[in-house]
């Protein structure tokens, strides 16, 4: 069985037959999954140093070198890197003071804050499969962004304790701005709220939890759905990026709602997290600083927000991206700034980052050509080998050379 | 015409970004508003017509795709560097970039839809 790091999933029942280098079957990829591993022979980089092609010895060399000058680097990206990597990677920021941040910076780090910190409670997604008989989706549509989450662990499957499944022992609500495939699915239950009106719900959520009447357009649906939400036996809640965005800096109302909730039943957050390893980076990162992203090492442990990406990017004097796109995923504003300082980036595809980077490594894809292991969103450890052989290193050779040549 | 630009993760565009962020599968997946049909219709914007969207931060073309459903004032665009010309570079203490909730305005353009070479050019210039 080979496993799928096209999101944080890591569907680890993925066969797979191959003909050398070729894929020639696979059994249980989602389409997203099937597009991971079809990558596999499209559009790979070459080695680059200064917008000539090197060999990959050469680009290692020179990063190591400019990583060795650099006065304020910033190394970013590290949810599609394996923990093994990324513990490499760390380490590589130790040595050189470096700023270090992860793409959970810009999405959903204040709920994995939360979850690594146990403010709030958390569980598998193995628990929701076999307990969990209320869900809710909040600001995320699973069927697009994580495609066998409904099928394999939360809405569809029979579970120990759930043997009739979605048709009678589960009960799943999706609130969301958006009627998203997922809405159309469990379009009973889908609760439309405007944009930025999370906040605005919960209040009313809370109100019916206290007896009191809810300021919401349809009263009756919503002190029916609270009244659905209070007898589960264990709960289970999706956060996705649509509520991390809206919620941000004011994570405390999803916390006070699941505390509440708590009071009389069991709820446990599992957020949606996309890349294949974020969750992995958050939890290491906080094992060795205490902090899940945006630390500094120039001077011990230091951590703010002038180390996300979002102020290192104009405050750095060199940039290097392991597995990420950030000129692609950040605000034109930003991605411009961190264009101008040189960037060395390690990428397994070519992407907007390599385009513009000084100094581009191109690398094993992870589950595919290279092994370890990862932290699915749920925190659980899953362990892949490669499938095929390849002839690029993986993220963890790269970096542990640079290491030894710094 | 102005509307609120949410932006989304699409299962097609994922996978075409997976394969290939160069290939012109990812831009026409990518490069597209999901506009209400009365809003397009008022700002005389037809389904697969070029559209121009501006917002203080920027300004992109992209192809108007007209939704079944109705969600006048909204606009839904797929997480991509297209949206991103529109995502404002100020951030909240938070250091989150505002990716869901942009104000912009739409209109009709037969301006062509930039290529990711022309978006990579914008960055460097
Ligand atoms: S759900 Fe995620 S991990 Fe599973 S096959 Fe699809 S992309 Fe891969």
């Amino acid at each position: 069985m080979a496993v799928c790091t096209g999101c944080s999933l890591l569907c680890n029942d993925i066969e797979v037959s191959i003909d050398g280098r070729r894929i020639t079957r696979t059994k249980n990829l989602c389409r997203k999954g099937f597009g991971r591993y079809r990558s596999l022979t499209s559009d790979r980089p070459v080695p680059r140093v200064d917008g000539k092609q090197t060999g990959i010895d050469e680009a290692i060399s020179r990063a190591a070198e400019m990583l060795r000058n650099a006065r304020r680097p910033l190394l970013f990206g590290w949810s599609c890197s394996t923990l093994e990597a990324q513990r490499k990677g760390i380490e590589l920021a130790r040595r050189t003071r470096a700023i270090i941040d992860d793409t959970s910076s810009i999405c959903q780090g204040e709920i994995v804050d939360m979850i690594i910190r146990r403010d709030i409670p958390s569980c598998t997604l193995d628990d929701v499969r076999n307990y969990g008989d209320t869900l809710i989706f909040w600001g995320c549509d699973p069927s697009s962004s994580h495609p066998r989450h409904m099928s394999r662990f939360s809405y569809f499957p029979r579970g120990e304790k759930l043997q009739r499944g979605h048709e009678e022992d589960r009960t799943a609500f999706l609130i969301d701005i958006r009627a998203s495939p997922t809405a159309k699915i469990l379009a009973g239950n889908f609760v439309q709220i405007p944009p930025g009106g999370d906040a605005d719900l919960i209040d009313a959520m809370l109100a019916v939890l206290d007896g009191k009447i809810p300021k919401v357009r349809d009263k009756k649906a919503m002190i029916s759905m609270m009244n659905t939400l209070k007898k589960a036996d264990m709960g289970a809640i999706f956060p996705g990026l649509g509520l991390a965005y809206s919620l941000r800096g004011r994570m405390d109302r999803l916390k006070a709602l699941v505390d509440r909730l708590n009071e009389t039943t069991r709820y446990n957050v599992i957020p949606m997290v996309g890349h294949y390893n974020m969750r992995g980076f958050n939890q290491l990162l906080f094992d060795e600083t205490g902090f899940i992203n945006r630390v500094s090492f120039a001077d011990g442990v230091d951590h703010g927000p002038m180390y996300s990406v979002v102020e290192a990017s104009e405050s750095c004097d060199l940039a290097m991206i392991v597995g990420s796109d950030p000129i692609s995923s950040l605000p034109a504003g930003i991605a411009k700034a961190l264009a101008r300082v040189p960037l060395i980036t390690l990428d397994p595809h070519r992407t907007l980052t390599t385009e513009l980077s000084r100094v581009v490594i191109p690398t094993a894809l992870s589950g595919i050509e290279a092994g370890g292991s990862a932290l699915r969103m749920d925190g659980v450890r899953i362990e892949f080998d490669p499938i095929v052989k390849s002839e690029y290193p993986s993220d963890e050779e790269v970096l542990t050379r640079i290491l030894e040549e710094i | 015409m102005m509307v609120t630009i949410v932006t989304f993760r699409d299962i097609f565009q994922s996978e075409a970004q997976e394969v290939d962020r160069f290939s012109e599968e990812y831009r026409r997946m990518s490069a597209v508003v999901f506009l209400d049909k009365s809003d397009a219709a008022k700002a005389g914007i037809k389904e697969g017509s070029n559209v121009l969207v501006e917002s203080d931060n920027g300004r992109v073309v992209v192809v108007a795709r007209i939704s079944e459903d109705a969600h006048p004032g909204l606009a839904f665009m797929p997480n991509s560097p297209w949206s991103n010309r529109l995502v404002p570079a100020e951030t909240d203490d938070t250091r989150i970039p505002s990716y869901k909730s942009i104000s912009a305005k739409i209109s009709a353009t037969d301006d062509k839809v930039p290529t990711v070479e022309d978006l990579l050019r914008g960055m460097v210039s």
